[in-house]
């Protein structure tokens, strides 16, 4: 792992373009099978232009991207905001910075602000997340 | 209390289905868990009842919004972990408890903002992992 200090930022990560498949996926493997992320019709019935993805599902990535660079067994804290909705054919971009570095039950810890954007730079799931460093 | 046993081929399923490809989610026997493995809840227990409690109803009607999925939104989760990562092999037991709910005017008209905290404890009673969960009920009209 490389040396990090405060306003350090990980390199980025790409995901999508988002499909069907990957919500499906998602859905079937967390148990939400909330049929506003599938059924199209469903979603256009209340105004939306189609059925779009988990909210869960790019949390989940921005999970994968975060232990990636931190092991599986060092998450303290992760929590995600979602901020806008996802649709298929959208391309993500993950994103951390540094936040702080702190002491805590005698362990050394970091805070990252975690992002989640689409390839034009809306943000669609905004979070904060801590990890223990060994 | 209800209980969540962990299953390895449950955590190869969620670490797959969210691109997190580490051998020690897909090949270990006992691998922890990935950050929001914990939302595979929802297999054991009605997670989220308390965003149908009697005061949730009345909040809604209170703003002329329709408590129903299609205009149930999920705004935030948070996780806590306390003490080693659960892993494979292991069962937890979870609680939920509803902890507010307010009427918040949002973008797009007034929103009924529901927070509830569900709660895992290991076989030894120990608190493991807890999760904060923020939804909203929204009035999205058919355009």
């Amino acid at each position: 792992m490389t040396e990090l200090a405060q306003g350090a930022r990980l390199p980025e990560r790409t995901f999508g373009p988002v499909t069907m498949t990957d919500i499906v996926r998602y859905q079937g493997a967390s148990g939400d099978m909330n049929p506003m992320h599938h059924d199209d019709e469903l979603a256009r019935s209340v105004g939306y232009p189609a059925s779009f993805s988990a909210g869960m599902l790019g949390a989940g990535w921005l999970a994968a991207y975060c232990t990636d660079h931190f092991g599986e067994e060092s998450v303290r804290r992760f929590r995600t905001r979602f901020t806008q909705v996802v649709y298929r054919g959208d391309r993500l971009i993950a994103s951390a910075e540094v936040v702080r570095l702190f002491e805590h039950d005698n362990e050394r810890r970091l805070e990252l602000a975690i992002q989640l954007r689409k390839d034009d730079g809306a943000l669609v799931v905004d979070g904060s997340a801590e990890f223990a460093l060994t | 209390m209800a209980i969540m046993p962990i299953e390895w081929g449950k955590v190869r399923e969620y670490a797959n289905a969210t691109a997190a490809a580490r051998p020690a989610y897909l090949d270990d026997p006992n691998a922890p868990i990935p950050p929001t493995f914990l939302a595979t809840v929802i297999y054991w227990s009605r997670i989220g009842d308390t965003v149908r409690a009697p005061e949730v109803a009345e909040a809604c009607a209170t703003v002329g919004i329709e408590p129903d999925v299609r205009n149930l939104l999920s705004l935030e989760q948070e996780y806590f972990f306390h003490g080693p990562i659960p892993r494979a092999g292991e069962t937890l037991h979870n609680s939920e408890r509803l902890y507010d709910v307010r009427i918040k005017q949002g973008r797009q008209g007034p929103m009924v903002l529901v927070r509830f905290l569900v709660s895992f404890h290991d076989d030894q009673g120990l608190l493991r992992a807890e999760c904060r969960y923020t939804s909203a009920y929204v009035h999205k009209e058919a355009s």
